[in-house]
């Protein structure tokens, strides 16, 4: 290399990371970040139903959504359905993840039916439990008729609640192995000499999981639980194919009550609101969830 | 947990992981009995567990009776398309991340974990405006470019944990021979990281082929809906051809639940190093 050349040759150097950066950040920033800003500007705008913008409203269209009764309600569903499906979830994976981690006959074909509602498509899971569910010809009833549990046929979502049950249903169903397998991965990592050495203080069975498998578990149970907190926050096509957040929009969560005011309602900018405010909510939990995992990855170096 | 001091606890776990997969199981039970039901057998009151007539003849006219075909052909550009794409742009950046030292390290991370917050179903009303400013609203390559952004976060955190993973001392023998960067890269640290590219890929095509919503806001035109949007032909208001609906969820299915099962060893051992969920 020539002795004139070095100045620039360093400077590229300074910039050459951020060449190799170049692509991903053009990619995210266009497809990602433009929407988020997007977003954010529709909250504050009036939106005509043609969808053309009339310009700055201010806080009108969060104010049309703080004043609607469905908001509120579908607000309180968001917060069960996360709670219940991720806890529920959470619990059944744990246990799940513990007895596939144990040596024993058909544990490969066990772990890969638990790979089977990860791997599917939600929309797939949820339009065949829509199936299995209908009242007039759905398989459950058929099922259960034949089996002579029941006597007649049931009709399993007559209200609201039950819908949202069946829903919180298939979201758990579809959650666990997700968790399942990180708890897998978690315990993999174990040092078995740990539980020898329980075994000589003669500990019980649940002494070894709630004072030495949970403790060591619970960097693995973080990740996946603040991952299924955001997921299952944001999932649209359980509820969206079951129910469509009726009857009378009764069993919305933010997604899909969003979803309905701008492309059914043609409601834009008080569905930008609505999504405004979910990011708020989440925005709360992603912050922990980087917090924590750049702080993993430090402890690491 | 080798010891056994009370069967019970064993006894009762197994119970549970057989009762889970029973009820795991069941939807693709209804899926492929329901799939091989007559229309007449659909909708007859009492119900049936099996089909009383196994008819086959359900899964060869659905390629008839609606674009199934092209459904799937649109699923696997798109996929492919997306998949290609989040690889291309997640390598370079995957390998400045764990190669080299930089201002704003540090932020650019944070940001990569941060989208993961953002799904697409929350940025619908921005990404509608976005693609209606493009013109690429019921176009395949909008589908491509999204499905590629969204999985990016996911794509760059498995690759940069495979390429930390492995020692740069080869690069550096191979930069000395007088290989630059990039050749090194490729012919030196690409082929040692095939495993962990591999799951990268099989992972992304598989979100990308599962992608529902999205394609379902801007896909209007029936010949470039991928396959979870297509079946929705089978949908009508007040008649659901439900046979054949699951017909076609069958061939959408197989070939992800395969793809799945050859990577599920390599994804756990990179789950909880980094946020990874479809």
């Amino acid at each position: 290399m020539k002795e004139n050349a070095k100045p620039r040759t360093l400077n590229m150097r300074r910039l050459e990371p951020y060449v190799w950066l170049l692509p991903s950040i053009l990619l995210m920033g266009v497809m990602i970040l433009v929407p988020i800003i997007s977003v954010f500007q529709t909250s504050f705008s009036e939106i005509s139903k043609s969808g053309v913008n009339r310009g700055f409203n201010g806080v009108t269209n969060y104010l049309w959504v703080f004043q609607n009764a469905t908001f509120w309600n579908t607000l309180l569903n968001t917060v069960i359905w996360t709670i219940v499906v991720v806890g529920l979830s959470t619990i059944l994976g744990i246990i799940l993840g513990l007895v596939l981690n144990e040596k024993f006959h058909g544990r490969k074909i066990v772990r890969a039916i638990v790979v089977f509602p990860w791997a599917t498509a939600l929309i797939i899971q949820s339009v065949i439990w829509k199936y299995i569910i209908n009242a007039d010809y759905g398989a459950l009833n058929a099922l259960l008729y034949k089996l002579g549990i029941i006597k007649s046929y049931v009709n399993w979502t007559a209200t609201p609640g039950q819908f949202f049950a069946w829903e919180c249903f298939v979201g758990i169903l579809v959650t666990i192995p997700f968790v399942t397998f990180c708890v897998l991965s978690g315990l993999q990592s174990i040092d078995t000499s740990l539980y020898e050495a329980a075994d000589v203080d003669g500990a019980s069975f649940w002494d070894r999981l709630f004072k030495v498998t949970l403790p060591l578990l619970m960097p693995s149970l973080t990740v996946s639980t603040v991952l299924n907190i955001i997921y299952v926050f944001n999932s649209f096509p359980i509820i969206w194919t079951i129910s469509k957040g009726d009857p009378a929009d009764k069993t919305h969560t933010l997604v899909t009550y969003l979803y309905k005011l701008s492309f059914t309602n043609q409601r834009v900018g008080e569905a930008a609101a609505v999504s405004v405010i979910g990011f708020l909510i989440l925005a709360a939990c992603a912050s922990v969830y980087m917090v924590m995992t750049l702080r993993a990855e430090k402890e690491e170096e | 947990m080798k010891t056994k001091k009370s069967p019970w606890p064993r006894v009762a776990l197994y119970l549970f992981v057989f009762v889970m997969c029973v009820v795991i199981l069941y939807p693709y039970f209804v899926m492929f009995t329901t799939a091989a039901k007559s229309n007449d057998e659909m909708y007859a009151t009492g119900g049936s567990l099996l089909p009383s007539v196994w008819q086959w003849s359900n899964f060869i006219d659905i390629w008839r009776e609606a674009p199934v075909f092209k459904y799937l052909l649109n699923s696997i550009i798109v996929a492919g398309g997306a998949t290609f794409l989040a690889i291309a742009c997640g390598i370079p950046a995957a390998y400045a991340l764990s190669r080299m030292r930089f201002k704003g390290k540090g932020i650019f991370m944070g940001a990569v974990i941060m989208s993961q917050m953002f799904s697409p179903v929350v940025l619908l009303v921005g990404i509608y405006r976005l693609m209606t400013a493009m013109h690429m609203t019921n176009s395949l390559i909008g589908l491509v470019l999204l499905n590629a952004a969204f999985n990016q976060a996911f794509a760059i955190w498995l690759l940069r944990g495979t390429f930390t993973s492995i020692s740069s001392e080869m690069e550096q023998a191979a930069k000395i021979d007088g290989c630059g960067t990039v050749q090194a890269l490729i012919r030196v640290l690409l082929p040692v990281s095939a495993p962990g590219i591999v799951t990268t890929l099989i992972f992304v095509f598989i979100n990308s082929w599962n992608e529902y919503t999205i394609a379902l806001t801007l896909i209007s035109s029936d010949l470039l809906k991928p396959i979870t949007v297509g079946i929705n032909v089978f949908y009508g208001f007040n008649f659901i051809k439900w046979q054949y609906l699951f017909a076609t969820s069958i061939f959408a299915t197989i070939p992800v639940v395969i793809l799945f099962l050859c990577i599920e060893k390599h994804l756990v051992a990179g789950l909880t190093s980094g946020g990874v969920k479809g």
